[in-house]
């Protein structure tokens, strides 16, 4: 494998590449959550909408198959590195899989909730309309990197089997994936957990 | 580097601290205090996915100060925010 120049030391051009990126994500999200945070804190008829179950449950499921979806990832990144590639083909149809799962009970989420009567202009509940909006932002906004995970393992996997691509361009795209799980981890207490009533 | 044996341990962390924090949840604590102790343990939960799932223990310590400083510093400035909305409070029509 020939390591390409990099302008931090050993780590690899396109490694620093993604984590600049990942920087700039996490202060998007950091602002779209400081967003949430203020829209809460000025309104004076907040509703939560969570109930333990089924929506907190739901939302734990979720939690527990992206934090799976993350070993998977780096069960992948391990098997490329040692040049087990089936193993790593597995461990990345594992991974692409449990997105695709955490996608689908997301999408079966927000049916339920809109079928409620949630949106984002709408509270079924007769309370601030900020809470529909900033929750379909917010999670939606998450929703979308999980979809796009799964696309880009999807194409870094046919071309590492293809071996177009090596064991770094895997490493680089589970960055990615962990970032994405790394966001959820904010997402589920403040934007959920914060809106459960008992 | 890590073995498949510490991921897992990591990986079973982190699903403890999420149980934690839903049992924190529902415990009727202050939400000042909720807030504070879910924002703590979300933390907690990201160091540890930075250091061993996103292998920032083991790159070049440049990597973190490059990075690390310059994200921690743009949301603490984002704190700024929380004077105005409890300003905002004040000015609803009753």
């Amino acid at each position: 494998m020939t390591l390409e120049p990099s302008p931090i030391g050993a780590v690899q051009t396109k490694k620093f590449v993604m984590w600049l990126f990942i920087i700039a994500d996490a202060a998007t999200f950091g602002a779209i959550l400081f967003g949430y945070g203020y829209l809460r804190v000025g309104s004076t008829n907040w509703t939560r909408p969570f109930a333990f179950s089924p929506s907190i449950i739901n939302g734990l499921v979720m939690t527990v198959v992206l934090l799976t979806s993350s070993l998977t990832m780096l069960f992948a990144v391990s098997a490329a590195q040692s040049n087990r590639k089936t193993d790593a083909i597995r461990w990345l149809g594992a991974t692409m899989l449990l997105g695709l799962a955490f996608a689908g009970l997301h999408i079966r989420e927000w049916i339920s909730l809109i079928g409620e009567g949630w949106a984002p202009g709408a509270n079924p509940l007769g309370g601030s309309t900020l809470v529909g909006a900033t929750f379909f932002s917010i999670t939606g906004l998450h929703l979308l990197h999980v979809i796009s995970g799964v696309i880009a393992i999807a194409v870094i996997t046919m071309g590492f089997n293809r071996g177009r691509w090596n064991a770094s361009y895997v490493e680089t795209t589970g960055l990615y994936w962990h970032f994405v799980d790394l966001v959820w981890m904010f997402v589920f207490p403040l934007v959920y957990l914060l809106n459960a009533h008992s | 580097m890590p073995t498949a044996k510490l991921y897992v341990g990591i990986w079973l962390g982190l699903i403890a601290i999420v149980a934690i924090e839903t049992v924190l949840a529902f415990s009727h604590l202050s939400v000042g205090v909720m807030v504070a102790a879910l924002l703590v343990l979300a933390i907690v939960e990201a160091g540890m996915a930075l250091r061993y799932f996103m292998h920032l223990k083991y790159e070049p310590p440049a990597l973190f100060w490059t990075l690390i400083p310059a994200i921690v510093f743009a949301l603490l400035m984002m704190n700024q925010v929380w004077p105005d909305a409890h300003r905002l409070v004040s000015l609803h029509f009753p």
